[in-house]
């Protein structure tokens, strides 16, 4: 497994978990057809914060292999 | 729920007792006053019932029925509980029987994503959680309650109404043989959910009922896997449910799954359907078609409470007073709790010892207890049943992400009840000393071992313990003068003087802790006291004691003081 950065400051899991309920009741207030629109603009609003290319690249690197391995098997 | 040909109380494990009628006093005629009486004869009311008998209350507790639970129901008893039946003297049978466990996986689409293991270590009694079926719970109870010259159990007697004045309660209640009336000076209504005491005063539950809907479905089946909490999110069996799967003992498993949005509730609680989908999800486990079912049930998710647990002279204990969603396994706990902060308090009221007032301090405590359980139950259910697209989304999200990053399986954490701080109560002075470590005013002890056998809570008292720290096992004769004259006062106070060595002959009851590891747990030096509840909460904690503050604690917490007198 890939371990987070050990210089990077991350987010409280208490904060996480906020952001959490934020985002699904965001999304739910939109029409499920923007869905991906949103979450692509989220992600590159996102990384603009990010002052190191290195840290979005491993979170993007987390969040595929995530889909990979959790993908329904046939 | 049980297949056909098969009634209520037809179990595969279990013989279920049947408790004879017995005609009481008053349908002879004679006019008795009880000093408590108790609705519901359930693990929560039979609890308070043992708490006053403990404290010398005699209590009559009356029920409908003739015998135990018709099913398994609520199967996990935590730490804290465990600790309630140690105080009432119950908790061999409960560990003799029970499976405890300490860890639980969670499953996303078939793969094993994560693994917790709940707080626990050698300085504990009681494992952080044990499975036992509610039949055997209650049994236990009922049969240590039997024991009780101060407990009458009235079976087949239905409380069918009631009412209060300034001086009592009075119930109308329906037996076999004729209707009486019983008169107490309080009344514990342990009746559950669809309390009948409640209602007779005009009280509603407040709050809110989820989407979903829950089978529990009980079977018989012989496996090695060993006790833990197993979480099966979208199964590929059931992709759009999640799913339950504890252990309990004679080789009963529980298996609890979500109903789908679409899927009729009458028709998922026929015999053919439960075992069709039970069927599936065992073959998904692995342990092959040799199977039998036992019983199943359905349920669904509420966050409900009363507005005040106090009625005048009615305590609203256990369901009767809030429901909680089974995630977490906080009804039954919870319940536990509320018996035991009830009845104590209403056994220090009616020996003189405390004024009505500390009656009030129960609704704020309990009801605290509830809203906070309400906090995490809500994010449990969500996380366990996503109510909307956007929720569902990021479930699926978090659940992907915790394949890999331990930074997102907290999301998956089971959040299991833990005991609440009474931190806020009118009964709790707080800290005007520096503490690193030890449990807040509010908070219950924490436990210590001291050899085989033999633990810091099983010294306390029956009723309000001071936990004094010596290094060398005495205290000084000023703090000894103003002690016996308390205990003069106060008969019950326990002290309990706890040194790095021991003093024989010296004051109050000695425990070494030549480690020093209990001075540390509780951020103890030489001269730090902790007063302690009779249910084990610390009522106040100081650095160093004098005789006037603690006199002022103890008053404060039998709710002698009011808030507002309160330096």
């Amino acid at each position: 497994m890939t371990p987070t950065t050990p210089t990077a400051a991350t987010l409280p899991f208490a904060d996480l978990e906020q952001i959490y309920e934020a985002l699904a009741i965001t999304l739910d207030e939109l029409p499920e057809v923007q869905e991906r629109l949103f979450l692509a603009q989220l992600a590159l609003a996102l990384a603009h914060r990010i002052p190191d290319a290195a840290l979005v690249r491993e979170a993007i690197e987390e969040a595929r292999r995530g889909v990979e391995e959790t993908s329904p098997r046939e | 729920m049980r297949p056909a040909g098969r009634d209520e109380h037809d179990s595969l494990y279990f013989d279920y007792p049947c408790f004879p009628f017995v005609r009481p006093a008053e349908l002879e005629g004679r006019a008795l006053r009880h000093r408590v009486a108790i609705v519901g004869a359930g693990p929560v009311g039979v609890t308070a019932a043992l708490e006053l008998a403990r404290h010398g209350i005699a209590s009559v507790v009356l029920d409908d029925k003739d015998t135990v639970n018709d099913g398994s129901r609520a199967i996990c008893l935590s730490r804290h509980s465990l600790e309630i039946l140690q105080q009432l003297g119950v908790h061999q049978r409960f560990t003799r029987k029970a499976l405890g466990w300490t860890r639980g996986r969670t499953y996303f689409r078939d793969r094993e994503i994560y693994r917790f293991e709940m707080p626990h270590s050698e300085q504990e009694r009681f494992l952080p959680m044990v499975n036992l079926q509610q039949q055997y719970i209650e049994q236990f109870l009922i049969d240590k309650a039997m024991d009780s010259p101060l407990i009458e159990l009235r079976w087949k007697q239905a409380a069918t109404g009631v009412s209060q004045d300034g001086s009592g309660v009075t119930l109308e209640v329906a037996t076999p043989e004729g209707d009486y009336r019983l008169q107490a000076d309080y009344l514990l209504a342990a009746d559950g959910a669809r309390s009948l005491v409640r209602k007779a005063f005009g009280l509603a539950l407040h709050g809110e009922a989820y989407e979903g809907r829950y089978v529990i479905a009980d079977v018989r089946l012989r496996s090695d896997f060993p006790t833990e909490r197993r979480a099966f999110f979208s199964p590929s069996v059931m992709p759009e449910s999640t799913l339950l799967v504890h252990k309990q003992p004679d080789d009963i498993w529980r298996i609890d799954y979500q109903l789908l949005p679409d899927e009729d509730p009458d028709k998922a609680v026929e015999e053919a359907s439960i075992r069709e989908r039970v069927g599936t999800i065992i073959a998904m486990l692995g342990e092959g078609d040799d199977w039998e079912l036992e019983w199943w049930s359905l349920y669904k998710a509420y966050t409900l409470a009363l507005d005040d647990y106090r009625h005048g002279r009615v305590l609203f204990i256990g369901d009767s007073a809030h429901l909680v969603p089974i995630f977490g396994v906080r009804g039954l706990n919870n319940g536990i709790a509320d018996a035991a902060n009830a009845a104590w308090k209403l056994a220090w009221v009616l020996n003189g010892r405390a004024p009505d007032r500390l009656l009030d301090s129960y609704s704020p405590e309990r009801r605290g207890a509830t809203l906070d359980v309400f906090a995490n139950a809500g994010k449990s259910t969500r996380f366990m049943t996503p109510p909307s697209r956007g929720y569902r989304l990021m479930r699926d999200a978090a659940l992907s992400l915790a394949v890999n990053n331990d930074y997102a399986s907290g999301f998956a954490d089971p959040r299991q009840v833990t005991p609440y701080t009474y931190a806020e109560s009118p009964l709790t002075l707080a800290d005007s000393d520096d503490f690193a470590e030890g449990p807040m005013p509010g908070a219950p002890l924490i436990n210590r071992r001291l050899g085989e056998e033999d633990y810091l809570l099983d010294h306390l008292g029956t009723g309000f313990s001071l936990v004094l720290f010596s290094d060398d096992g005495t205290i000084t004769p000023s703090l000894q003068a103003g002690l016996t004259s308390l205990q003069a006062r106060e008969p019950d106070l326990e002290v309990l003087v706890i040194g790095r060595e021991v003093s024989p002959g010296a004051f109050g009851s000695q425990l070494a802790d030549t480690q020093g590891g209990i001075f540390d747990a509780y951020g103890a030096s030489d001269g730090t006291a902790y007063l302690v509840r009779p249910d084990r909460h610390v009522a106040a904690r100081w650095k160093a004691l004098d005789t006037d503050a603690l006199d002022g604690a103890l008053s404060l917490a039998q709710g002698m003081v009011l808030e507002g007198d309160r330096s």
